[in-house]
């Protein structure tokens, strides 16, 4: 009886072992069979996803520490077809809350291909609609109405610009593409953007920490005065209505260093509204015209033809020129602005009333090699350099030049001729404003990144001129203003400046009815802390420079004083002696 | 003779070797499922640490979401336009050149914007603390034997 219990405990043991040992062998050979490996390949897939993570862009502040371009949270409202339980529901209810109409929305639900697992509604939606859906949601879902099961919120970034279209031509603005278009924007787009990193997000807790951490863009700090950048943009609004002027532009710079202080153009668009840009702007080169559009400029290129005229000694401030009202240059006879004769002038004289004939005289004295090496050191027909997308380069023509003519040196010496943008005016110019030493315009003052700042160093674009030149053209250019009794002046305060008013070139010739007005000034004459550039385009309430572009400088000049904390000069010189 | 009996009776006996065996096979049990407990502890505290994780990135990201939200609405709150219209509406008007009074002010430095004031300059400074308070040992030794001695 032992015995039989023993064979058969011994029969069960041996197929349990057989079992124990099959289980195992199927085991090993399901492990490790073809569909094994399939299986665990459709395990790995979904034991996370990847996630394509962007870091926040960067922001853009003022010199003042004001936000100029943020961020805002919107949502892309979406809904998981799996869960979706109601389609009619959800379509009535998000067609009036993201103002689509029901059939659209109820489309997207039912008519998605049958591999889609969710569907986008829409994207962008503003966190005030996205709470009140939210609210609607709990609401339902308090009365176990399950209507609104499937639909999602995903939160992302939106760039957001709180001045609407302060600076507008100056920031560029970010598409929804996450790409920045136009200024500082496109210029310092991979900055701001920072590295987006593709990442494996696993939903396993165990491998949370695997998950990098992806750094924000880098955050810019502009040389832009805020306060002085709306007040210059009032004053070209104003001077385009009082002036009856197409466009405009003006630009305040610290001749010193470079700083754009200030650079306002028409149009502006709100950049919360990018899209305004196609029905604004004809191309790109319209969306700043401080550095995207050349322009004869005029008479203001007298001021670096007189510069270069006083460092060859070619002239100086006391060399008399007998005015006979034209000269000719070339073969063509050119002829000053009123064609009339001035008589005998010294060269303050010849700046003073903006003399064409005089200035031709002074380039012919030159010479084509050292007034067009002189114009070349100008950075004329070059980029200034300034660190904002879509710069122009202007126009010189120099000798050699197939569309180069000898009457082009006298022409070119008023202006007329080369086209410039106002920016390159104002770097060259501020050669004589800085003690001969040229500066590169610059709008980037710092940079900040993981808590560090990085200051912009300002830099010298060459030295064109000497001290001395630079120093007896500021003085000649200040007592034409004052012995002109210039609108351009401002009480209290001794500025240079010249104006220009050239005519505008057409396939024609030139047109005889309208002009583009310009002004370059600075102040105060004896310590330059701001430059100011006006450009208004085809005025109609007067062709000339001194009667419209003089006073609007006058009136940023006004501001400016103000918001920069540059005291009346006597009281500047007291503040001086008493340091 | 007897204790040599006595140890030939204990290891005679099959129940002392079974129980031995059984012993044995408990033990490893135990130790096992100790092991066992151990890992299953350490691993589900990995879980909720990691769960923790998990959450307090995503409050990270809202917190950050909202801080931008905030300093956005911020701006918008202060902008040019809107603080314009309220110093109008407070009676405010913008002055004029001649209307201000500039007094010296020794040793005045114009305050930096808060956003530069929160990051540090990138201009290096100068060392706090002497060498000797922060050189290890074998730092101290690589750089003796490099100096051969001296300083």
């Amino acid at each position: 009886m032992r015995q039989t219990y023993a064979v058969r405990s011994l029969i069960i043991v041996i197929g349990l072992v057989f079992v124990g040992l099959a289980v195992i062998v199927q085991m090993v050979r399901i492990q490790n069979s073809e569909q094994a490996k399939i299986f665990i390949s459709q395990g790995d897939r979904y034991s996370g996803e990847f996630s394509m993570v962007y870091p926040e862009r960067g922001e853009i502040y003022d010199r003042g520490g004001h936000l100029l371009a943020g961020n805002r949270t919107v949502y892309e409202v979406g809904v998981s077809l799996a869960e979706m339980e109601n389609p009619e529901k959800l379509a009535s209810v998000l067609g009036t809350y993201l103002g689509l109409t029901y059939n659209e929305v109820l489309n997207k639900l039912i008519e998605s291909p049958e591999s889609w697992e969710y569907v986008v509604i829409q994207d962008y939606v503003g966190a005030e609609t996205v709470s009140s859906l939210q609210e609607l949601m709990k609401q339902m879902e308090d009365a176990s109405d399950d209507g609104l099961n499937g639909l999602g919120f995903k939160p992302h970034f939106q760039r957001s610009y709180p001045e609407d279209s302060l600076a507008s031509n100056l920031l560029g603005f970010v598409t929804r593409d996450g790409r920045g278009y136009f200024g500082i924007e496109e210029k310092y787009n991979d900055l701001l953007a920072g590295n987006p990193v593709q990442v494996w997000v696993p939903r396993d807790p165990n491998k949370a920490m695997e998950i990098p951490k992806v750094p924000n863009g880098t955050t810019l700090v502009l040389t832009i005065n805020r306060d002085l950048q709306a007040k210059v943009e009032n004053i070209l609004d104003e001077a385009l209505t009082n002036y009856g002027a197409e466009n405009g532009t003006i630009i305040v710079m610290d001749p010193r260093n470079g700083e754009i202080l200030a650079m306002a153009t028409t149009p502006r668009i709100d950049l919360n509204n990018y899209t305004a840009y196609f029905s604004t702007y004809d191309n790109g080169s319209q969306y700043n015209r401080a550095i995207g559009m050349a322009y004869e400029a005029g008479s203001v290129v007298k001021v670096l033809t007189m510069a270069a005229a006083l460092d060859t000694g070619t002239v100086t401030p006391s060399t008399t020129y007998i005015d006979t009202g034209s000269i000719e240059v070339g073969g063509i006879t050119i002829w000053n602005w009123d064609r009339q004769a001035w008589g005998q002038q010294n060269m303050t004289g010849c700046l003073q009333h903006s003399l064409n004939v005089c200035l031709a005289w002074i380039a012919t004295q030159m010479g084509p090699q050292s007034f067009y090496g002189y114009m070349e050191r100008f950075g004329l027909g070059h980029q200034t350099g300034i660190d904002l997308s879509g710069e122009a380069m202007g126009r010189l023509k120099v000798p050699g030049d197939s569309d180069w003519y000898n009457v082009d040196l006298g022409t070119n010496a008023f202006g007329q001729g080369v086209t410039v943008t106002p920016l390159q005016m104002m770097m060259a110019v501020s050669a004589v404003a800085n003690d001969g030493h040229m500066v590169t315009p610059h709008v980037l003052y710092s940079m900040l990144r993981d808590g560090h700042q990085y200051n912009v160093p300002s830099q010298y674009a060459g030295s064109p001129i000497s001290s001395a030149t630079a120093n007896t053209l500021n003085e000649m250019l200040a007592i034409s203003l004052e012995q002109e009794s210039s609108q351009a002046l401002l009480p209290g305060y001794r500025l240079a400046g010249k104006t220009g008013t050239a005519q505008i070139p057409t396939d024609f010739g030139y047109d005889a009815n309208h002009t583009n007005v310009s002004f370059i000034g600075w102040g105060p004459a004896d310590d330059p802390q701001f430059m100011v550039y006006v450009w208004l385009q085809r005025p109609s309430a007067s062709i000339w420079s001194s009667e419209t572009a003089a006073p609007v400088f006058s009136e940023v000049a006004e501001q400016t004083v103000v918001l920069l904390n540059i005291p009346p000069d006597v009281v500047r010189l007291q503040l001086a002696v008493t340091k | 003779m007897q204790a040599t009996q006595i140890i030939h009776a204990y290891k005679q006996a099959p129940w002392r070797v079974q129980r031995q065996y059984v012993g044995a096979f408990l033990l490893a049990v135990i130790g096992m499922a100790m092991i066992a407990a151990l890992y299953l502890d350490v691993t589900a505290r990995a879980a909720v640490a990691g769960r923790e994780i998990q959450e307090l990135r995503f409050n990270t990201t809202t917190i950050q979401r909202a801080n931008a939200d905030l300093e956005t609405q911020l701006a918008n709150m202060t902008s040019t336009t809107e603080m314009e219209r309220r110093a109008l509406e407070l009676g405010y008007r913008p002055v004029k050149p001649g209307e201000l009074d500039y007094v010296p002010v020794p040793g005045f430095a114009a305050p930096e914007p808060a956003i530069l004031l929160a990051a540090d300059d990138i201009t290096p400074r100068s060392q706090a603390l002497p060498i000797e308070y922060t050189q290890s040992l074998i730092e101290w030794v690589d750089e003796r034997v490099k100096t051969g001695g001296s300083r």
